[in-house]
């Protein structure tokens, strides 16, 4: 069976998805060239990637510790010593930077796997058996995305107390009902079409045909709100680092960073601009990498 | 049309309570005892059991719920914890209007300045407008609030001093804070002016208009724009709801006494009474927000009866 999401012509072709290897794969080539072509999109994967071995292996090989001070060296400007700086308490920014990247990146990917868990589970679970269960599944999304964005995260934050697992927590409380909207709208579809109705003929049970032929074709959906959602997860988390109750002091976060920047912004402006830079780049760099992915995918926009 | 209001009006009740029990059980289950916070070093097993009898903390989970309910239907949200004696009702009272002024302020010029924007971008495809516009969206979209807030202090309020840095009571304290609030929704508004605009002026009817002669701008405002309209109505409600969240960290940055910063106090100092208001006030503008919206547009496009 070639639903199984892991070849990417069934991820790209839901249409194929019963259909025997060649005919999917085939056309698979054609989304990826698409989005090599893409230079920007591709561009923005390498750059993420760059990020990402920076954020893990950086640590092993930093000179200064995130939180070493260094009162006689404060406000220092970029130098061989410190390519990026010092800030308020004489503290490495570039090393400050790596670990709050390393957070970020953490957390964007943590709660957005996890939305997206929750978010494909659900919905097609809601779509597949649809009445009650349906209705419960879909007025609690309702109910979730009454509240105006960011108000939710901050509230369970805020009262749970703010630790990281309670970071991904909150975002995924918030963030879960949009995917799990997402998915079952396709998945209505999904199991009206012929597979499903075969696979069912064939006996195959319930749980078998929402975990390998359903959910798994609305995996190119999914990828493409997954890959944008990043950058909105680390925004929120960016955010309640700002507001201080996100990731907590000594550990370094974006937010965080630019938060105490902006203590120093008449007397020390530069403090500010390097935290800022890596956080807006990550942000665009995720929406350039999921735009691309969106057009490579979408068969309108795939051979222009 | 009547009826239909009048339902989806009605519907909101059950999002509302439901919004309430969500604050209530978040503020039930948060750990740390309101009695203990607000008692402080100071020990004495009377005046606490006297002081949680008075907030009736005494009384069982489903009852107190229901006096929340039947006090918050009233705007009464009792007393804060922090401040004691203020009355959170007060409080809600004087921020609220800072904060609805603001999202009124931030919302219309990200509307217009949007909408004109994604107009003039999507007439004149590839001009330095088209450009600034593509610009807008990409900076609105990803960059934060609060590093927009930075640049916009840095370089309007120190670096040129037309604007002041921070403080609230006069009209040019809007100017800041309502930039950068305003960047995020105009960036929606204008990517979806311009898209719907392109979409409308491919139709069959904006060549007749243009074929019999109809002046280039009375194409453009008149039966282009009118018809993209209709898609843009959506996106206010999305534009509306960034400007009342992004309320917090501007309004924390700027030194605003509005919504925001009370909410953002409230957590940080644990003061339940204050937080379940704020949180209830802002949603119950946001839901109401985006009814107007929906309502709007069923009026708006007459392809759509109720």
């Amino acid at each position: 069976m070639s639903a199984t999401g892991a070849s990417p012509a069934a991820v790209l072709a839901p249409e194929q998805a019963g259909v025997a290897g060649p005919v999917a794969r085939r056309r698979a080539p054609s989304a990826w060239a698409a989005f090599a072509r893409d230079r920007l999109a591709l561009g923005a994967g390498v750059y993420l990637v760059g990020l990402a071995l920076v954020a893990m292996v950086g640590p092993s090989f930093e000179p200064y510790a995130f939180d070493q001070q260094n009162l006689s060296a404060t406000y220092q400007p970029p130098s061989a010593a410190h390519p990026l700086g010092t800030d308020n308490l004489g503290r490495d920014v570039l090393v400050r930077i790596v670990h709050g990247t390393r957070v970020s990146l953490f957390i964007g990917l943590a709660a957005q796997a996890a939305e997206v868990v929750l978010g494909l589970l659900l919905g097609s679970v809601a779509a597949y058996y649809g009445g009650r269960l349906d209705g419960i599944v879909m007025r609690t999304a309702d109910l979730l995305l009454a509240f105006p964005p960011l108000l939710l995260a901050i509230l369970l934050t805020g009262i749970l107390g703010p630790s990281i697992p309670n970071i991904i927590f909150a975002i995924v409380v918030s963030g879960w009902p949009a995917m799990a909207r997402t998915v079952r709208g396709e998945v209505l579809v999904l199991k009206t079409r012929e597979f499903t109705e075969a696979a069912r003929a064939l006996g195959v049970r319930d749980s078998r045909i929402i975990l390998r032929h359903l959910a798994p074709n609305t995996l190119h959906i999914v990828a493409v709100r997954a890959t944008l959602g990043i950058g909105v997860v680390i925004m929120i988390e960016a955010t309640l680092s700002f507001l201080g109750i996100g990731v907590q002091p000594p550990m370094p976060s974006l937010g965080g960073m630019i938060s105490e920047a902006f203590k120093f912004l008449r007397s020390y402006p530069l403090q500010i601009v390097f935290p800022s830079l890596v956080l807006s780049s990550i942000v665009l760099a995720f929406n350039f990498f999921g735009e691309g992915l969106a057009d490579s995918m979408s068969p309108w926009t795939r051979n222009r | 049309m009547g009826r239909y209001a009048l339902g989806r009006l009605l519907g909101i009740v059950p999002i509302l309570l439901a919004t309430s029990l969500i604050v209530f059980v978040v503020g039930y289950i948060a750990p740390g005892d309101p009695v203990q916070i607000m008692m402080g070093d100071f020990k004495d097993p009377q005046a606490e059991a006297n002081l949680r009898r008075e907030l009736e903390l005494d009384l069982p989970p489903w009852e107190r719920y229901g006096r929340f309910v039947w006090r918050a239907a009233r705007l009464d949200f009792g007393t804060s914890y922090v401040n004691r004696g203020r009355s959170v009702g007060q409080i809600i009272r004087d921020a609220f209007p800072v904060s609805a002024s603001i999202a009124a302020v931030t919302t219309t010029v990200a509307l217009f300045g949007g909408v004109a924007l994604g107009v003039i971008s999507a007439v004149r495809r590839g001009s330095w407008v088209d450009r600034l516009a593509r610009f807008t969206v990409l900076v609105g979209v990803s960059v934060p609030i609060f590093v927009l807030a930075a640049i916009f202090i840095l370089t309007l309020a120190l670096g040129l001093g037309l604007v002041p840095v921070a403080g609230w009571g006069k009209p040019e304290n809007y100017i800041l804070p309502c930039l950068a609030l305003a960047s995020r929704p105009m960036a929606f508004i204008t990517r979806i002016t311009r898209s719907s605009m392109i979409q409308v002026l491919t139709q069959d009817y904006v060549r007749t208009a243009r074929a019999k002669g109809l002046a280039e701008r009375s194409v453009i405002t008149v039966h282009a724009l009118k018809n993209a309209s209709i898609t843009i109505t959506t996106v206010v409600g999305l534009a509306f709801g960034t400007a009342l969240t992004g309320a917090f960290v501007v309004e924390t940055i700027f030194n605003i006494p509005g919504m925001g910063r009370t909410a953002i106090l409230a957590v940080l100092q644990r003061d339940y009474p204050v937080m379940q208001a704020t949180v209830l006030t802002m949603t119950t503008c946001f839901v109401l927000v985006n009814l107007l919206v929906d309502l709007l547009y069923g009026y708006l496009n007459p392809r759509v009866r109720y």
